[in-house]
């Protein structure tokens, strides 16, 4: 500010006492012409002579500024406008106008050059934390690989480049590249490229060995890695994604001729974002790589979808205890017939819950289905599956249901046997609902185990239930603490009669789980087994058709 | 793909007289005349959205209204609805509804305790018939479940169906847990009320009244991606009070409570069987169900519908109607230290009284 | 959805030469039947001599497949150990979870002669009793 800070020399002066002020003063008369100024202000304007036209002599944003602030009478601006400032020399300057009493405009003019730098500088700093703040709350707010890419690319395409390019590394021969334009959206494309012909995209997707950021010559870009229509290449930069430990992929960051290149201060900005958008890669990554794993190691122990097989209607549904899982310690599955044989239904329910008691269903589906020879001997069936689950270190065991069911004319025959599981229920055509006539020891714990098994028909429209306790062991109602119960399911399924398997099924499931409510519960399953209604006989309900054809 | 002008029913056929003979099947329980009906219409040339919308769709309406008014029992309504469920299917594989993909990819799903799963279905094959890509997760999904299906699919939009207001604060949760994760919501159902008013509440990012109008709805504009710094709180502040917390938290000893004191108050109650005085307890049970959604949403006018409704209901079914108003009082009683809940209740009360006296004054 | 504490099952043990009593108040389910075959196992280890253990059912509230679970290994040990195990005082529930699942028998008269025959008991019976000192209380 030393051109600011004038000697003073003059004799203070009673009319013009800033003679000698600190900040260059300039008194300006009503038609704009210079009355007087100071020595700081001899310093600043040299050529600002009293009687010297202001227009002629200063920046014309002061000259404008003054012809604002002197209009007398109701148009005056005394306090005009506080946020005079314009270039002087090179430096910035506030000017603050105080009118006189004669009519003439004092103005003081404050360098602010420093402030603003200061200001700007952090308001540049604010908008990037901002961005990043921003990037990274998109970021992290989603674990899907693909979104990340669109968030990665579209950010960096609005804030640090003309166009981005967000890639993966690829698991079979092609890339994924996602490329967007400022102000365009993201788009998806795979390519069949070799990373390594552009130089440090190899590494960057290898993630070793490490590189720094790399510019590249433009004309020796490969043509994939320009967006369409994207004009003339100024400069091209390719920032590694570092992952969790794992290469999280690259990304390319793409200037026009005309747009600056990269400041140092730049690049270090997109480094920080290069490292909040290649952690959210590499957990997006890493979560759809253990959902996948999961999804593969689940898919055997889901229960099956059920459905009509050999004539006879199967259908089942399933509820974990809790809702973040899918799979628990209840179980079925059907096992379909061979020509002209019984299909094997099985339904149970194994001690404990979550994963762990899902591993152990998943074994016993599969020893069930390794006996399959021997399904018209439930007893030898269960003996055998006994023996394979007997473990002298737990007593983890199973109780389950064997159905064996087969068409016959319209009518489904049926062997049940219960292997200290809940009875399966019958429902009749009018409404009745029976207790098929089956006990038999659980299997897993004791040596010894024997089983009686039912016989039961059932006719075009009847059906077989088959549940686990996690139904009428329901804690819930209108008060919260009473249990579902055999008799309620009794009840409710009196009121099921006709109705398709899987409406049933949909109903008993509807039923628990209302009458639970939020409350917390075991493993739910259903399996109903229908003899098909048979075409003439689906009509036979009088009261509805006579309702509506009558 | 097919441009949605109905009625496109060729040989001089209507939507409504198709839709009647449909209804007849699917009340009937005969599945195969309801498919072979749709099926030849298709053959013939009919518009397949304008079946799923001009003829299924209202065959459902039809199919529960006449299970809400007692014409038809659970296991024919279910019948009904699972025969729907397969002439859906039946339409999806004809060789007439071909179907290209050429839009983005949608989620729809009903919310955690929603079990009516067809307009929801519906919806799907609309979308599906306009070129979207769909996953259809159908009834009462929990929302873990339906956030970690997102996150690996990376769905554009979630379209979630809900007809029950009770479960709008569950919504409210799945609304606001998919757009945590970036993903806009379209919602739809009964549960969301006149003109959709609770799901400008809930901070949906769209409401459709129907699956023809959500369907042009994302034709016509793609959703944005929500904003993510909202909070779920910022959409019902009133929530700080902690009626709703309270109400839901207690709600089980709140029914116990003025279930005994109601038997006091109202001695033809000792009479009641056991599956009446059950019925009584869910009635009162689904009372404050409803009491805590108005404090949830803080919209008295949906309690005091409840109660109309409620009212009409149990003067169909023979149970004396004026059980209401003590009802009311009693739970007043026992949230007297409420000011939101007192407020709705009193409203409620008055709804009952003014009913009561105009029927009163009414020659039945 | 809280999980219980894991205290809701009370164990009061009363011992009276070579019988020891374990009362059981609370429920036995999934998070407390560890508690309870902890307990007779670590008598059983504990108790050479030991000739009955009793479980006294009168304050059982709600049992699980897990509390079954529990009493079924506890039978074993004690058949393995030719300790007689006595279920007294059984509530309904407790019978009802019994009968359904054909396990009333093993549980209610168990043979008196012990581990007599069964193979896979005794062999677990020479790992299991003079070596677990890690599980005496």
């Amino acid at each position: 500010m030393d051109h600011t800070r004038a000697r003073t020399i003059a004799e203070p002066d009673a009319d013009f006492p800033w003679g000698a002020a600190p900040y260059p003063v300039l008194v300006v008369d009503v038609d704009g012409a210079l009355v007087r100024r100071n020595d700081a202000a001899a310093v600043l304007l040299p050529q600002a002579a009293p009687g010297a036209p202001l227009v002629d002599v200063a920046p014309a944003w002061l000259a404008a500024a003054h012809r604002t602030v002197h209009l007398p009478g109701p148009y005056g601006a005394p306090d005009a406008d506080p946020g005079l400032s314009g270039v002087i020399g090179g430096r910035r300057f506030e000017a603050h106008p105080s009118v006189r009493d004669d009519g003439t405009v004092a103005w003081w003019l404050v360098d602010d050059t420093d402030h603003q730098l200061v200001r700007d500088a952090l308001h540049k700093e604010r908008k990037r934390t901002a961005f990043l703040a921003k990037a990274s709350s998109a970021l992290l707010s989603t674990l899907n690989l693909g979104r990340c890419m669109d968030v990665t690319a579209q950010m960096a395409a609005e804030c640090l480049a003309d166009a981005a390019l967000a890639i993966a590394p690829s698991r079979g021969r092609r890339l994924p590249v996602v490329t967007c334009l400022r102000g365009g959206m993201p788009e998806l494309s795979h390519r069949s490229v070799d990373p390594d012909d552009v130089p440090g995209l190899g590494e960057a997707l290898r993630g070793f060995p490490p590189v720094p950021a790399r510019w590249i010559d433009p004309s020796t870009a490969p043509q994939w890695l320009v967006p369409e229509g994207f004009g003339p290449v100024g400069s091209i930069v390719i920032t590694p994604l570092p992952g969790h430990g794992v290469p999280a992929g690259a990304l390319v960051l793409l200037r026009r001729a005309k747009t600056d290149s990269f400041s140092d201060e730049e690049e270090v900005f997109a480094r920080l974002f290069a490292a909040r958008a290649g952690a959210a890669m590499s957990a997006a990554r890493l979560y759809a790589e253990q959902t996948a794993i999961t999804e593969v190691l689940m898919r055997e122990l889901l229960p099956p979808t059920l459905h009509q097989v050999s004539g006879v209607d199967f259908a089942g549904r399933y509820r974990p205890s809790a809702d973040h899982e899918r799979i628990g310690g209840d179980f079925y599955d059907v096992h379909p017939a061979t020509e002209g044989e019984a299909s094997l239904v099985a339904l149970g329910d194994v001690c404990g819950k979550g994963l762990e008691a899902a591993v152990l269903t998943g074994k016993i589906r599969s020893t069930l289905h390794a006996l399959l020879p021997l399904a018209d001997d439930h007893q030898r069936m269960l003996s055998l599956l006994n023996t394979a689950l007997l473990n002298s270190h737990h007593a983890r065991f199973a109780t389950l249901v064997l159905a064996s069911a087969v068409l016959r004319g319209n009518e489904v025959d049926l062997k049940l046997t219960s292997a200290g599981h809940p009875t399966p229920l019958i429902i009749r055509g009018d409404g009745t609902v029976e207790e098929a006539d089956t006990r038999g020891t659980l299997v897993g714990a004791i040596r010894e185990v024997s089983a009686r098994t039912a016989a039961v028909t059932l006719a075009p429209g009847e059906c077989c239930v088959l549940y686990t306790d996690g139904i009428t062991e329901a804690k819930g109602g209108p008060m919260g603490d009473v249990l579902f119960g055999d008799e309620r399911l009794k009840r409710a399924l009196s009121a099921c009669a006709g109705m398709t398997a899987e409406g049933i099924v949909e109903h008993v499931q509807m039923l628990a789980a209302q009458w639970l409510g939020n409350r917390r519960h075991d493993d739910m399953a259903v399996v109903v087994i229908a003899a098909p209604r048979t075409h003439h006989l689906s009509a036979v309900n009088g009261h509805t058709r006579g309702r509506f054809t009558g | 793909m097919s441009i949605s002008t109905p009625p496109a029913f060729p040989c001089g056929g209507r939507p409504e007289q198709l839709a009647d003979q449909l209804l007849n099947a699917a009340l009937a329980g005969d599945e195969h005349s309801a498919i072979e009906l749709v099926v030849r219409a298709l053959d013939e040339g009919a518009d397949p959205e304008s079946i799923l919308l001009d003829v299924i769709a209202p065959v459902q309406g039809k199919v529960g209204q006449e299970w809400a008014e007692n014409r038809i029992n659970v296991a024919q309504e279910h019948a009904a609805t699972s025969i729907n469920e397969r002439v859906i299917t039946a339409l999806g594989v004809h060789p007439a509804v071909g179907t290209s993909i050429t839009r983005g990819r949608i989620t729809v799903a009903c919310v955690d305790g929603e079990w009516h799963a067809l307009p929801a279905r519906l919806l799907s094959e609309v979308l599906k018939l306009r070129g979207w890509r769909i996953d259809y997760l159908g009834a009462q999904l929990p929302t873990p479940h339906l956030i970690a299906h997102l996150h690996t699919t990376g769905a554009d939009v979630v379209a979630l169906s809900s007809s029950i207001a009770t479960r709008l604060p569950t919504t409210h949760a799945a609304i606001s847990a998919c757009q945590a994760i970036g993903v806009p919501v379209l919602v739809g159902g009964a549960a969301f009320g006149p003109a959709g008013r609770y799901a400008k509440l809930l901070g949906a990012d769209a409401w459709a009244p129907d699956a023809r109008a959500a369907a042009d709805q994302l034709a016509r504009s793609p959703l944005s991606r929500p904003q993510l710094d909202h909070q779920p709180i910022d959409d019902l502040p009133h929530l700080a009070d902690q009626e709703y917390t309270l109400v839901t938290r207690n709600s089980d000893s709140l029914v116990r409570t003025v279930f005994a004191a109601l038997e006091d108050a109202l001695p033809f109650m000792n009479e009641y069987s056991d599956l009446q005085r059950e019925r009584t307890a869910e009635d009162l049970a689904s009372i404050i169900e409803f009491l805590a959604t108005a404090l949830y949403l803080d919209d008295e006018d949906l309690f005091t519908g409840f109660i109309t409704w409620t009212a009409q209901v149990l003067t169909a079914r023979g149970v004396p109607a004026q059980s209401l108003r003590p009802t009311l009082h009693l739970l007043a009683l026992e949230l007297k230290d409420f000011p939101r809940a007192t407020r709705i209740l009193r409203a409620a009360t008055r709804t009952v009284t003014t009913r009561h006296s105009s029927e009163a004054g009414k020659p039945a | 959805m809280t999980t219980p504490p894991p205290d809701h099952l009370r164990l009061t043990r009363v011992d009276t030469g070579d019988r020891v009593r374990i009362e059981l108040d609370g429920d036995l389910d999934h998070d407390t039947a560890d508690l309870l075959v902890n307990e007779a196992t670590a008598q059983l280890s504990a108790r050479p001599g030991l000739g009955h253990l009793h479980l006294h059912c009168g304050g059982l509230g709600m049992i699980d497949s897990m509390g079954l679970s529990a009493l079924l290994m506890i039978s074993r040990r004690t058949t393995a150990a030719g300790v007689r195990l006595h279920l007294e005082d059984r509530p309904a529930n407790l019978d009802r979870i019994l009968r359904l699942t054909g396990t009333f028998d093993h549980l209610t008269a168990p043979s008196p002669t012990g581990a007599a025959g069964d193979s896979a008991y005794e062999e677990e019976a020479t790992v299991f009793r003079p070596t677990r000192p890690d599980a005496g209380t």
